[in-house]
C-alpha cells in the first residue's frame, strides 16, 4: 500500500516537474488559444510576456472569461489578481488584446438587470451590448459573482455631505485601486506617458456613453478643458494640478475621438493620482476633468442663446450664468445632468429629503462573467439632521453599509445590537498618518517667546516625550491603534521604517524634563509650572474643534501630561469655522487635528507641504511666503525650505525616487516634529463600518482615506445581497 | 379699536426693517462666512480646498463685498418679492421654507391643541380640589416638565424605546413614506409617528399651563362673588365653568399669540434631535453654516409673525374680556 502511494506520488511530481516544460516549449503559440496557468505566473506577468504591456492583462480577463462562459475547459478569472497553477486559461491574439485596448471589440456575451431587461423588450431601450462600450471595464467581484436587486440604504447630513455621494459613486476618469496603493482604469481604458512624464495620453473607451445614452467623448475632456478650465468667468484661476511650473495652464489637445494628450513644460508624475480625484468632488466645477457637453452647452454663455440664458438663471433665482453653470454641472445638484457613474440620481437632488439614485443602464463596468454592473438597483441616501441620530439607526440596522458620520464612540453600542439587527460592524483603520497630532505654528508672532520655543526642536521633541500615548490610546481610542508619529502605514511603499514611525513616542518624563531644561527653561514660578526668560509662565494653548468625536478628550489628556513636566497647557475647545478662520490669520498657536494625508505627500494639499492650505498651522506666514513668491510673510528657514524641495523633485520623478523621496520625507517629518503624533492606524475616520448580514462582496480589509474615496475604492457596484 | 389695529399694522414695516438689519448684523457677527464655515465642514470629511478655489467660491456668492452692500442686496430682492436661494441648499428659500411649512404647522398645531386639551383640565381640577391626592401628583409631574428641559425627554425616550422596544421614535414619517407622494396610508403613517413629538414638544407648555390655570383659578374661587353665586344656588360645576374659569383663562387667552411665531419655526433643538423634517432644524443649520439668506429671511418672517401675533393677542383679550373692552371705549 505504501509503496503504491510512494509511487504515484513520484509520477506526480514528475509530471508536475515536466508538464510545465512541455507548455513553455512554445509560450509565443499559446496567443489566441488555451494556456495552463504556471507556479510563478500573474496576470500581469503573462501580458507582459506575450502582448509587452503589462496592463494588457485586462484584454486577458476579458477574451478569457468571454470563453469561459461558452466553454467550460477555460477557468473564469474573479479577480485579476488571483489566478491558481493548472488553470486553463483563454490568451487573446495580439491583434485581439490591441482591440480590446484601444476599445474595438465586436460582440460579447452580457447579461443585465431584469428591470433593464424588461425596458429592452418592450423597446424603451438598446440592447445591452450597444449600451456597453466595445471594451466594457472588467470589475473584479470580492467574494462571488452576485446576483442583482436590492436598495443600498445609507444615512447623510444635508446639501453640504455632498462628498457622501461622491464617495459612493467614485465617478472619474481614472480610479485608486482598492488599497490604494496603485491607480486603475475606470471611464478611461487605458493611459501611456512619454518617457519624461511631460506628456500624458488618456485612452476613452470606443463606444461608452452617459447615462443618457449620448456617446461619451474625448470632446468631453475638451469641452472641460476650453469651457470650463479656461473660462475666465467659470474659473478664475487655474488648479495646481493643471498648472506648469510658471503658473501658465498645461496643454490638453485632442488626438481622436478616444484619445486626449496632457502636455506640461516638465515632468508630471502625479498626473495620475491627481486625475484619480478628478470627480466633481467637494462640489466644485474645478474638480472635474471631463463633463457632458451636449447637455451643459444649453447653460454655457458661450453656447447658449443669451435670452434664454438669462431666463434660465432669473427663474432660478440666481444673479450670474455662473451660478446657474455650477449648479447644473454636478451630479448631486442636478439630477439631470448625465454622468458616467454606475448610479444616476433619480429626480431628486442632495437637497432632499431622500436622495436616491438608480442603476445606469449605460454603466461601462462589467463583472468578470459579463454581468453589467451595478447588481444593486438603487442607492438611498436618508436625511438626518443630527450625526447621533444618524448612528442610532446604524445600530437598529437602517443602514446598510457605511462608515461616513459612524462616530468610533459608537462602535460598543454598534457591536452590541449587530445580531438583533442583522448587520455585523467592520474596521477600516486609517491610511496611516496620525489621528490625533499636534502641529505646532512655527511662524506663531503673538507671543514672540513662545513662538521662539516653538520653533526649537529640542521643545517640541521633549514635549513628545511628555505624552503617555497608552493613556491616549485606551481613553479616547477605545485600546484601538498604535502610538506613532504621522508617517504612512507600515504595508505602504512610502513608510520611513519603524525607527522613524515611533520617534519620541515612548512616554518618558524625565527626558522631557531634562530637555526642556536645557533649552533655558528651568525657572519656575510659585505654582510649579515654567517660566518664560521674560519671567512670564509659559502657557501653551492647544485649539481643537470636536469634528470627528474625542480629539477634545486627547487635548485634555495631553494638557494634563504636559503640565506635569511644568508646561502649563490651555484647551481651546473651538467652533469649526473660528478655528478655521484663526488658521488662516495666524492666530493658532497650536491645533489638534489628524494627519490622513501621508498616504499621498506629492498631490493634492498635504499637510508636510507649508504651501498646501490645511496646513497653515504648520507655517501659515510661510505659506504666504510661497504665496506672494516672497514679497510678503516670512522666508523658510532651511530645514522647511528642504521639505518643499522633495516635495518638488518628487512631482517630477518617476515612481522609484517617488517613493525614496517620499520615505526620506517622512524620516524628515519624523525628526524634525513640526506635527507630534500620538496614536494612529485606528479606524477613527470613517472606518467604523456597518455592513448588513445579507450584503456581500464587501471588503474585510480596505484603504481607507478621502483621496481614495471609501468606500468608492472598493467598488460598490459589485456589492450585492442574497437577499434584502 | 379699529384705529388702534391700523396703527400697529403702519408701524410694521419699520419694525420688520429694524429687525432685518438686527438679524443680518447677527448673523454675520460670527467670525468668518458661509465660505469659511462650508471649507471646514468639508475639511471635517477629510477634503480639503486649494486657496484659489476658496477664493472663487467667495467672489461667486459675493462674499467678498462689504456687508452694508450684501444687506442692500438682500432687502432689494426681498422687497421685490424675491426671497432669494439658500448658500448651503442650492435651492430657493421660499421653497425650502414651504415644503416644510405644512409638516411645522401641523405639528404645531397638534402641540397647541394638546397642550390646551390636558392643561386646562388639569388646571381646573388641581384647583378645585386642592391638595388632594391628585394635585399632588399633577404638581409633581407638573414641577417634573418645567424642570426638564424638553430635548433631554426626547433623548431619554429615545433611549428608552430603542433599548426596551428596539423602535425608533424619530422622523414624522416610516422610511417608506418619507419622499412618497401623500396618500391616505402616508398621512395614517404621519399620524401613527406625529403623536410623539408632540407629547414630548407640550410636555413643557402644558406642565407651566397647568400651573398658571390652577394659580389663577385659586385667585378666583376665593372671591367673594362665588360666596354669592353659591348662595344662589348655582350648580358647583356650573358656577365654576361660567364665571371663575373664563377669568382665569384671561392671562392665558393674552398669550395665544405668541404661539404664532412658535407654530412657524417649531422647536429647535427637539425638533433636531427627533429629526422632524420642520423649519426649526433648518433654521439651526442655517445658522450653524453661515447661511445668511436663509437664517435670514427665516427670523425675518419669525419676527414679522412675532408683532402680528402680539397684536392678535391684544385683539383677542379685548374681545373676550369686557373689562378691557371697555376701558377702549
Amino acid at each position: 500500500m505504501q509503496k503504491k502511494l510512494l509511487s504515484w506520488f513520484i509520477v506526480t511530481i514528475l509530471l508536475m516537474a515536466v508538464l510545465p516544460a512541455l507548455t513553455f516549449a512554445a509560450p509565443a503559440l499559446q496567443t489566441g488559444g488555451a494556456y495552463t496557468v504556471q507556479a510563478e505566473d500573474t496576470l500581469g506577468k503573462i501580458a507582459d510576456k506575450e502582448y509587452g504591456d503589462p496592463l494588457a492583462y485586462t484584454a486577458i480577463v476579458y477574451y478569457n472569461n468571454q470563453k469561459a462562459l461558452e466553454d467550460e475547459t477555460f477557468t473564469l478569472i474573479e479577480d485579476p489578481n488571483i489566478v491558481e497553477p493548472g488553470w486553463t486559461i483563454y490568451l487573446p491574439t495580439p491583434e485581439e488584446a490591441n482591440a480590446y485596448l484601444i476599445g474595438n471589440i465586436e460582440g460579447g456575451v452580457f447579461n443585465e438587470a431584469p428591470s433593464l431587461a424588461a425596458l429592452v423588450d418592450s423597446g424603451d431601450l438598446p440592447p445591452v451590448e450597444e449600451r456597453l462600450p466595445d471594451n466594457p471595464l472588467i470589475i473584479p467581484v470580492v467574494e462571488q459573482i452576485g446576483t442583482y436587486g436590492g436598495t443600498l440604504r445609507r444615512g447623510f447630513l444635508g446639501p453640504s455631505d455632498h462628498n457622501n455621494y461622491v464617495r459612493v459613486v467614485y465617478d472619474a476618469l481614472v480610479r485608486n485601486s482598492p488599497d490604494g496603493s496603485e491607480v486603475i482604469p475606470h471611464i478611461a481604458a487605458a493611459w501611456e506617458s512619454n518617457d519624461d512624464f511631460t506628456q500624458w495620453t488618456i485612452r476613452l473607451r470606443s463606444g461608452a456613453k452617459w447615462s443618457d445614452g449620448e456617446p461619451m467623448t474625448a470632446d468631453d475632456i475638451m469641452f472641460w478643458y476650453n469651457d470650463i478650465l479656461l473660462n475666465e468667468d467659470l474659473s478664475s484661476s487655474i488648479p495646481v494640478w493643471m498648472q506648469n511650473s510658471d503658473g501658465t495652464v498645461a496643454t490638453v489637445e485632442k488626438v481622436s475621438d478616444t484619445e486626449v494628450t496632457w502636455t506640461y513644460d516638465e515632468p508630471n508624475t502625479s498626473f495620475l493620482l491627481e486625475l484619480a480625484n478628478k470627480d466633481g468632488a467637494d462640489l466644485l466645477i474645478s474638480n472635474l476633468s471631463y463633463a457632458p457637453a451636449h447637455y451643459l452647452q444649453q447653460f454655457h454663455a458661450s453656447y447658449a442663446d443669451e435670452a434664454e440664458l438669462q431666463a434660465a438663471v432669473d427663474e432660478a433665482g440666481f444673479d450670474t450664468w455662473t451660478e446657474l453653470f455650477t449648479q447644473k454641472a454636478l451630479a448631486p445638484t442636478n439630477a439631470d445632468r448625465p454622468t458616467t457613474a454606475a448610479w444616476v440620481p433619480d429626480g431628486t437632488t442632495v437637497a432632499d429629503q431622500v436622495f436616491r439614485l438608480t442603476r445606469n443602464p449605460y454603466y461601462v463596468g462589467v463583472d468578470p462573467a459579463g454581468n453589467q454592473l451595478p447588481y444593486i438597483d438603487t442607492v438611498e441616501f436618508t436625511f438626518f439632521a443630527d450625526k447621533q441620530t444618524l448612528n442610532t439607526a446604524a445600530a437598529q440596522g437602517q443602514i446598510d453599509m457605511q462608515g461616513r458620520h459612524i462616530d468610533m464612540s459608537s462602535y460598543p453600542t454598534l457591536k452590541q445590537n449587530e445580531d438583533a439587527n442583522n448587520y455585523h460592524v467592520v474596521t477600516w483603520p486609517t491610511f496611516g498618518g496620525s489621528d490625533a497630532a499636534i502641529t505646532f505654528n512655527q511662524t506663531y508672532e503673538t507671543n514672540p517667546e513662545i513662538g521662539e520655543l516653538m520653533r526649537n526642536q529640542d521643545f517640541r521633541i521633549a514635549l513628545s516625550y511628555a505624552i503617555d500615548r497608552e493613556a491616549i490610546k485606551e481613553l479616547a481610542f477605545l485600546g484601538l491603534g498604535e502610538a506613532r508619529q504621522p508617517v504612512p502605514a507600515p504595508n505602504h511603499p512610502y513608510y520611513p521604517g519603524d525607527e522613524y514611525a515611533h520617534m519620541y513616542t515612548q512616554f518618558d518624563p524625565d527626558t522631557a524634563n531634562e530637555m526642556l531644561d536645557s533649552i533655558g527653561l528651568t525657572e519656575r514660578d510659585e505654582e510649579g509650572f515654567r517660566t518664560l526668560p521674560s519671567g512670564e509662565r509659559l502657557e501653551i494653548e492647544i485649539s481643537v474643534v470636536p469634528a470627528f468625536g474625542n480629539w477634545p478628550d486627547v487635548a485634555q489628556i495631553i494638557a494634563q501630561q504636559w503640565g506635569d513636566v511644568g508646561v502649563r497647557t490651555r484647551v481651546e475647545v473651538r467652533e469649526r469655522s473660528l478655528h478655521f478662520q484663526m488658521r488662516d490669520t495666524n492666530d493658532l498657536m497650536t491645533e489638534l487635528w489628524n494627519n490622513d494625508t501621508t498616504g499621498f505627500p506629492f498631490s493634492g494639499q498635504p499637510q508636510m507641504d507649508p504651501r498646501s492650505t490645511t496646513a497653515t498651522t504648520f507655517a501659515p506666514l510661510i505659506r504666504k511666503w510661497y504665496q506672494t513668491d516672497g514679497a510678503e510673510g516670512v522666508e523658510p528657514p532651511q530645514e522647511i525650505a528642504d521639505i518643499v524641495a522633495i516635495i518638488d523633485e518628487a512631482k517630477i520623478s518617476n515612481r522609484a525616487r517617488q517613493i525614496e523621496l517620499a520615505q526620506e520625507l517622512f524620516q524628515k517629518w519624523a525628526e524634525d516634529v513640526y506635527q507630534i503624533g500620538t496614536v494612529g492606524l485606528t479606524p477613527m475616520v470613517q472606518g467604523v463600518l456597518v455592513v448588513n448580514d445579507n450584503l456581500h462582496n464587501v471588503p474585510a480589509t480596505a484603504g481607507n482615506d478621502w483621496p481614495l474615496r471609501t468606500p468608492g475604492n472598493t467598488r460598490p457596484e459589485q456589492y450585492f445581497y442574497t437577499e434584502q | 379699536m379699529l384705529q388702534y389695529i391700523i396703527k400697529r399694522l403702519l408701524l410694521l414695516p419699520f419694525l420688520l426693517f429694524i429687525f432685518s438689519v438686527i438679524a443680518f448684523a447677527l448673523i454675520q457677527a460670527p467670525p468668518g462666512d458661509f465660505v469659511t464655515s462650508y471649507i471646514a465642514e468639508l475639511a471635517a470629511g477629510g477634503s480639503a480646498v486649494e486657496q484659489a478655489q476658496i477664493d472663487a467660491l467667495r467672489e461667486q456668492y459675493g462674499l467678498d463685498q462689504p456687508m452694508t452692500v450684501q444687506y442692500v442686496k438682500w432687502i432689494t430682492r426681498i422687497l421685490q418679492g424675491d426671497l432669494g436661494v439658500s448658500l448651503d441648499w442650492k435651492k430657493p428659500n421660499a421653497e425650502l421654507i414651504g415644503e416644510r411649512l405644512a409638516l411645522t404647522l401641523l405639528l404645531g398645531l397638534f402641540t397647541f391643541i394638546f397642550t390646551w386639551a390636558v392643561a386646562i383640565p388639569i388646571g381646573i381640577y388641581s384647583a378645585t380640589h386642592q391638595y388632594s391626592a391628585l394635585d399632588y401628583f399633577f404638581t409633581i409631574f407638573n414641577y417634573f416638565g418645567i424642570a426638564t428641559p424638553t430635548f433631554m425627554t426626547a433623548l431619554v425616550v429615545m433611549w428608552l424605546a430603542f433599548k426596551y422596544f428596539g423602535v425608533s421614535v424619530t422622523g414624522l414619517f416610516s422610511p417608506e413614506y418619507i419622499d412618497a407622494p401623500w396618500s391616505w396610508a402616508k398621512f395614517m403613517d404621519l399620524l401613527s409617528h406625529i403623536w410623539f413629538p408632540m407629547v414630548i414638544l407640550g410636555l413643557d407648555g402644558t406642565a407651566r399651563l397647568a400651573r398658571v390655570m390652577r394659580a389663577n383659578l385659586l385667585d378666583e374661587l376665593k372671591k367673594p362673588y362665588m360666596e354669592m353665586a353659591r348662595a344662589k344656588g348655582m350648580s358647583e360645576w356650573r358656577l365654576v365653568m361660567k364665571y371663575p374659569v373664563r377669568l382665569a383663562l384671561n392671562p392665558l387667552i393674552s398669550t395665544i399669540g405668541w404661539y404664532l411665531p412658535l407654530l412657524f419655526s417649531g422647536s429647535v433643538i427637539v425638533a433636531t434631535v427627533l429629526n422632524l423634517p420642520t423649519i426649526g432644524p433648518l433654521l439651526l443649520r442655517a445658522l450653524i453654516t453661515q447661511d445668511m439668506f436663509l437664517a435670514g429671511i427665516i427670523i425675518l418672517i419669525y419676527c414679522g409673525l412675532a408683532i402680528i401675533g402680539t397684536l392678535i393677542s391684544d385683539i383677542l383679550l379685548a374681545w373676550i374680556d369686557p373689562r378691557i373692552r371697555m376701558e377702549e371705549s
